[in-house]
């Protein structure tokens, strides 16, 4: 694959008068593991919106998988958004559906209605949904209720629906904000693992800058909306990350 | 912030005016004017009440609870009536939910959103459109429909099935739609955001978690059912409330009690069935009005319950075999639909309606006549309203107490809910002289059952850590209520109150059949003088009548949540 997976070109987001990110132009190619960091507020959560096809640029030019998403019906725009899987930090799963089902939420982009409505009474796929929990390590899940597993489980099952998704790039939106320390290391472990295994591009908006260093391999620093630097990580000095939370002066 | 620096500068009495009358109190004031007003309209001041010449026949009534007709050819006739009467209410309960999840969704915000390619799009025509065209059946009763469907149907089970759906699917449609668009749409997003299409992004990311809330407020609707196919039976379609009208009519009180006691099993075991289905699904309160999703009750209830998917399944299959089972029973003839007949006479009737009879003398006597109805409505649900808070307490369940008010006090609900509105209208027309005040206290008396133990329920959901605290502190239990449960669940209570107002102002109408005053009994003789512009104009009344009661019972409910 020789395109890039994302395209950002000169890229602007107004909410009304307050402009989420401004002029912001990046490149993500296939295979890369990018940590996104910044300050609560400085656009991380926009940018992963633009790169999920959710939200449209107010300015700019976006590309996800080489297509113009603004210029795609709602079913073209919907085959990309299939290639591409969201982990988000409150899990987004149905908390009284068992386990399976919300893992199986992973097919329904392929699946018809009918099929979607047999599989709630008769859960179909139930060797792929399997294979996933046991990819995450909870096997055992398959028949539980969702809001009876531990909040590091359900990050786990959200994980097996992207898998079972099976999209090109997995974006996580702070993934492991909701869960205590000891089990961020393990999601963030799982989440490298994975993407090394079934080769897929992982793009991960994170608090916990540690983890940027040691789980992937090229930063970018956003503060209120811009773009403050792009660096393999490696060349991240702890200046640069200081200078990006620091308080400015006029602001204090 | 702008009022408290807009108000400094202004005078200081005007400012602790306004600032006394805002909110809630504006709403206790208005609220008690209003109740005053109807208590003059309904004639409670005016003297010569009461027609003493029928305490005699209230003495035979009561005396014959003591020997209700037990004769076996009774007893088969009061089994089929109940079996006729529940399977009216599965039929129509069916219908309306059919038409409910339908309109509920095509109604929802959620729908239309997720069929957009962005978040945060506006709603557009289509939305407004199904909304709009809900409101319509919404706004009728389920008797009216009855009358007008006769009419061009003829005497059909069908009839009662038709009447009771459209309706009751209208409700259901909207509430369905306010549990779709309060449900949590975090999972939605997400699925959607992958990719998946609208609908089964709906089916798994939203309906799911819907379903425990869908599912106890179609049980609800149930309990509705009963008591609307028991009083479509008093206007001729069989059954139990059929049954008890002759009965009445012919004095056979015996007979009666026989059928009220088949009244108050049916009522009793589709209310018990209904609470059971819900606690297994882990949503306390039946209805949900101005309950802040994800309350604590509601949160904690959820949790504590674990409905295998077993026993939900075991539920929908149950219910769907009621429905053949039902339809076999009381045979309708769905060809009636299509019939020519059926076209000519639904033809005849709207082409006779149009104009609608808008002359200065109809429309003088119409708004006279709406005030009337208003006024009984807000004098039924006040009485109502005070007897239900009083009655729901001790018909609350608590760990401690006594055993017997319990009993006494739910009993007493069942009973008086049990009984259609018409036969209390009846019923308190043997002792007081025909005009509002005994319709307005047979709606009054008929929903202090409903209203009681629904605040019965809001009871027993309220955090109890309060009570124990001060009655741990030596606070003596009466003491201990007011300062903790009282308060505590009378925002629930105002919120179902006024809610219930708004059914009591379509219920006004049926009381209306049988010479109860208001609009309804303005619609009866237009319907049997076959007076179709005159009619039309009634109903428009009705319509607007009942849209200013939702308006103002929205608005109350809002400072009190």
């Amino acid at each position: 694959m020789t395109d890039p997976i994302f395209e950002l070109h000169k890229v602007t987001v107004r909410y009304g008068s307050f402009t989420a990110l401004s002029e912001v132009s990046l490149q993500v190619k296939a295979g890369e593991r990018v940590a996104l960091i910044g300050p609560s507020g400085a656009g991380k959560s926009t940018l992963l919106s633009l790169l999920n096809g959710s939200l449209a640029p107010s300015e700019g030019q976006v590309r996800l998988l080489g297509e113009d998403p603004t210029r795609l019906s709602v079913r073209a725009l919907r085959r990309i958004q299939r290639q591409i899987g969201t982990v988000y930090q409150q899990f987004h799963l149905v908390p009284n559906l068992s386990v399976i089902h919300n893992v199986n939420a992973g097919h329904l982009g392929r699946w018809s209605l009918a099929r979607a409505m047999l599989s709630l009474i008769v859960p179909l796929e139930r060797q792929s949904a399997a294979r996933a929990l046991a990819d995450v390590g909870i096997a055992d899940k398959l028949y539980a209720r969702t809001d009876t597993l531990s909040g590091g489980q359900q990050q786990r099952v959200a994980i097996a629906r992207v898998l079972v998704q099976d999209p090109v790039v997995i974006l996580a939106d702070e993934p492991i904000s909701s869960v205590d320390p000891e089990r961020s290391r393990e999601i963030m472990t799982l989440l490298r693992e994975l993407c090394d295994r079934f080769n897929k591009t992982l793009v991960v908006s994170l608090h916990a800058i540690e983890y940027a260093y040691s789980h992937c391999e090229r930063m970018i620093g956003l503060r209120a909306g811009h773009v403050m630097f792009d660096l393999p990580a490696g060349q991240v000095t702890p200046g640069m990350v200081e200078a990006l939370y620091r308080i400015r002066k006029a602001e204090a | 912030m702008s009022a408290s620096s807009a108000t400094r500068h202004r005078p200081a009495l005007p400012l602790s005016l306004r600032s006394f009358f805002n909110g809630a109190r504006l709403v206790v004031l208005v609220t008690l004017l209003a109740i005053a007003w109807a208590t003059t309209q309904v004639g409670l001041l005016r003297g010569n009440l009461i027609n003493g010449g029928g305490w005699a026949l209230v003495q035979q009534f009561f005396a014959a609870a003591l020997r209700p007709e037990l004769s076996a050819d009774f007893l088969r006739l009061t089994l089929e009536s109940t079996l006729v009467t529940f399977a009216y209410a599965i039929c129509g309960l069916a219908l309306s939910l059919v038409i409910g999840l339908a309109g509920g969704l095509l109604s929802s915000e959620v729908w239309w959103l997720s069929h957009r390619r962005t978040s945060g799009s506006k709603l557009g025509a289509p939305w407004l459109a199904v909304r709009g065209g809900l409101a319509v059946p919404r706004a009728i009763h389920e008797v009216i429909w009855g009358l007008f469907l006769v009419k061009i149907l003829g005497l059909d089970p069908l009839v009662a099935i038709l009447a009771l759906g459209i309706p009751f699917g209208a409700i259901t449609a909207k509430v369905f739609s306010e549990i779709l668009d309060e449900t949590p749409r975090d999972a939605l997003r997400g699925l959607l955001n992958g990719g998946v299409p609208a609908g089964q992004a709906l089916l798994y990311g939203l309906l799911p978690r819907a379903f425990p809330n869908l599912l106890s407020y179609s049980f609800y609707r149930l309990e509705c059912a009963i008591r609307s196919a028991t009083v479509l039976g008093v206007i001729g379609a069989g059954g139990l409330g059929y049954q008890v009208l002759l009965s009445l009519q012919s004095l056979r009180y015996g007979e009666m009690w026989t059928l009220i006691a088949a009244l108050i099993a049916l009522s009793g075991a589709t209310d018990w069935l209904s609470a059971r289905v819900r606690q297994v699904l882990g949503a306390p309160t039946r209805l949900e009005v101005n309950l802040a999703p994800g309350c604590d009750a509601q949160a904690a209830a959820l949790a504590r319950a674990t409905p295998s998917s077993r026993t939900l399944l075991g539920l929908l299959v149950v219910g769907a075999a009621l429905v053949p089972l039902s339809l076999l029973y009381i045979r309708p003839d769905f060809g009636r639909l299509f019939s020519p007949r059926t076209q000519m006479l639904f033809g005849q009737m709207v082409r006779e309606m149009f104009p609608p009879d808008l002359s200065a003398e109809n429309m003088a006597s119409l708004l006279q006549l709406s005030l009337q109805t208003l006024a009984m409505s807000i004098f039924a649900i006040a009485v109502a309203g005070a007897f239900g808070i009083v009655l729901a307490q001790p018909a609350a369940r608590r760990a401690m107490g006594a055993r017997w008010p319990y009993w006494l006090a739910r009993g007493s609900l069942l009973f008086l809910r049990a009984i259609p509105a018409p036969v209390w209208a009846l019923l308190f027309l043997f002792v007081m002289f025909p005009g509002p005040l005994p319709g307005a206290l047979a709606i009054a008396v008929h929903n202090l059952g409903i209203l009681g133990r629904l605040i019965a329920e809001a009871v027993e959901n309220v955090d109890q850590r309060p009570m124990r605290v001060l009655r741990h502190g030596g606070t003596p239990p009466a003491h201990a209520f007011l300062y903790s449960t009282l308060p505590m669940t009378i925002p629930q209570s105002l919120a179902y109150i006024f809610y219930r107002w708004e059914v009591c102002a379509r219920e006004t109408v049926i009381v209306g059949f049988v010479g109860a005053g208001g609009l309804g009994r303005l619609l009866t003789e237009q319907l049997s003088s076959f007076d179709y512009p005159g009619l039309l104009s009634t109903l428009i009344a009705l319509f607007v009548l009942t849209f200013v009661v939702d308006v103002l019972s929205a608005a109350a409910r809002r400072p009190i949540r």
